[in-house]
């Protein structure tokens, strides 16, 4: 378990100490910001901050894979993935270690966001609705979740950042694609299945204020394994 | 406390470790020597968990590293060959994250990095950045890194690597200081290195263990064979009665004063290992030339004869395709 703090806490603190982490939080703030102003607190719009989830879940897209890309593929390239594969820890230790740190920097980044609430229920006469507003942090987080477990996967993947970004964020394009596109353009029965596996629909009913356990399950089980793959993509390393 | 047997080793079709196996008991400073490609560093990834053997065995301080990988890789310190760490951390950050890695308990810890940084001579250094420290001290910060968690066994791969000749003084220094209350296994292809700071040596070549044993015992069993004279009289004399007693000999002649001759004599390889001295068959047939010798001895070998004679033999021995 310490072995585990210890890599997310460093996979943490790399972030703050490489100019990526400080542009990706500024840019990820500013653009929040923005849209918070215009969007959000433009006089006869409605108290909410449905616009704002939805900047972030796209901005997600992008953000989630600049985080993980270099999780693992910068020590594959600089050769302190050594270090870590002659350590006495597992391979899921070291996954879960670097996702973590990836994790805390996803939440580091969405707390300063709190402040447009914040500011909403200063402003807005009626108060906005508490309820839709912590189900959409609650989409974020675990949206956030699915983009760097299959960001971690990405890198354990490649000894290219590069690779590992644009790997991550081409398959969540696709992945919309196929399940929100495709299924209009199919037999009715595909399609449901395809629907079945979008992450933006469960995205919208946080949206809406909708908590259902079946969308948190969906977004922590994919993760859940997408780690999985991620160990045994590290531990082939071990027999290639 | 460490027992290698029959390590193989593939990377696709090549055939990279080749039954590699090895003892070595607790204390002792092996040097793990062979050309670049032999399989050495291949070898000490498979001993730190890094890779898998295909087949074999690898045992470190009684604990099978094969079934249990994390308790065997808490009985070793491994430094390896790029000495890697990252350039934006400061030594003593690096240091306390690589004990928290390590499995060092949190109490210890404080006094294990400051432990570390006395014995590498990293104190000054402790607050700057490894990025700004030169290549001698981003060596030693490894090399601290792999003592954190006060390993029984030490594991180094080409530690000099790099290094200018004073860093490679002061690196040799520091690991002959670690060798004498640990049991240590030194990669490198640098002779005088491994000579200096080993009791014993392990060629690796082709994949494959070529031969085992201390400096000495190695110069003296791969030795030349050969004699070294000092001989006067009429140099077609001298070569006729040499050649004459060891056929097949190469022979080298340099003049030395009033007539004298400085020969080295290197027969070819015995076939027949009851077949005489060469040393006795020189004196022999010089004598019965009447050529006066004042000097007979056999020829000294140092382990870098030794260490080509050996890999020149593995490669007629492979037909040259390994």
């Amino acid at each position: 378990m310490s072995s585990i703090f210890n890599l997310a806490k460093r996979e943490l603190s790399s972030l703050f100490r490489t100019p990526v982490g400080w542009i990706v939080l500024a840019l990820f703030l500013f653009l929040t910001g923005t849209v918070f102003v215009f969007g959000a607190l433009a006089p006869g719009h409605p108290a909410t901050l449905r616009p704002i989830f939805g900047t972030m879940t796209l901005m997600l897209v992008l953000v989630a894979p600049a985080i993980s890309m270099r999780l693992f593929s910068e020590e594959f390239r600089t050769g302190t993935y050594e270090l870590l594969a002659s350590s006495p820890i597992t391979s899921a230790q070291i996954v879960l270690g670097k996702y973590l740190g990836a994790l805390a920097f996803l939440i580091v980044m969405l707390l300063p966001t709190l402040i447009h609430a914040g500011v909403l229920f200063l402003v807005s006469e009626p108060n906005p609705d508490p309820g839709p507003i912590a189900a959409g942090y609650l989409s974020l987080f675990l949206f956030g979740c699915l983009c760097l477990a299959l960001g971690t996967l990405a890198s354990t993947l490649t000894d290219s950042q590069t690779l590992a970004f644009l790997g991550t964020m081409l398959t969540l394009i696709c992945w919309v694609l196929i399940t929100n596109i495709a299924p209009q353009h199919v037999e009715p029965e595909i399609g449901s299945k395809l629907a079945a596996a979008s992450y933006s629909i469960r995205i919208d009913d946080f949206a809406r204020g909708t908590i259902d356990t079946r969308h948190v399950v969906f977004f922590l089980s994919i993760s859940a394994g997408l780690l999985a793959f991620a160990t045994t993509a590290l531990e082939s390393r071990r027999w290639r | 406390m460490i027992e290698v047997a029959d390590l193989h080793r593939w990377f696709g079709s090549v055939h990279a470790v080749r039954g590699v196996g090895f003892s070595i008991p607790d204390g002792q400073a092996v040097g793990l020597l062979g050309p670049n490609g032999a399989g050495k560093t291949t070898t000490l990834r498979m001993l730190t968990g890094i890779l898998r053997p295909q087949q074999g065995s690898i045992s470190v301080a009684g604990v099978d590293a094969l079934r249990h990988p994390v308790q065997s890789q808490r009985q070793f310190g491994y430094l390896p060959e790029s000495a890697p760490s990252y350039p934006e951390m400061a030594v003593r950050s690096f240091l306390r994250y690589r004990a928290g890695v390590l499995g060092v308990p949190v109490r210890r810890r404080r006094n294990r990095v400051l432990a570390v940084l006395a014995e590498c001579q990293l104190t000054d250094v402790s607050r700057r950045r490894i990025g700004q420290l030169s290549k001698g001290y981003r060596q030693r910060v490894a090399l601290a890194a792999a003592l954190l968690h006060d390993p029984k066994v030490l594991i180094l791969d080409e530690p000099t690597n790099g290094l200018d000749p004073t860093q490679i003084r002061e690196a040799r220094s520091l690991i002959g200081d670690l060798a004498q209350n640990r049991t240590v296994l030194v990669s490198s292809h640098i002779l005088p290195e491994i000579e200096r700071t080993c009791q014993r040596v392990i060629i690796i070549g082709t994949g494959r263990v070529l031969a085992d044993g201390t400096p000495e015992e190695l110069c003296r069993n791969i030795g030349s064979g050969g004699c070294i004279a000092e001989v006067r009289g009429h140099l077609a004399a001298i070569e006729f009665a040499i050649n004459q007693a060891l056929p097949e000999c190469k022979l080298e002649t340099a003049p030395l004063e009033e007539g004298w001759w400085h020969c080295t004599i290197r027969p070819a390889p015995k076939t027949d290992p009851e077949a005489p001295d060469p040393l006795q068959l020189t004196g022999v047939a010089l004598a019965a030339a009447k050529c006066p010798i004042r000097l007979l001895r056999p020829e000294t070998v140092g382990l870098e004869d030794v260490f080509v004679r050996v890999l020149d033999e593995a490669a007629r021995s492979t037909g040259g395709d390994a």
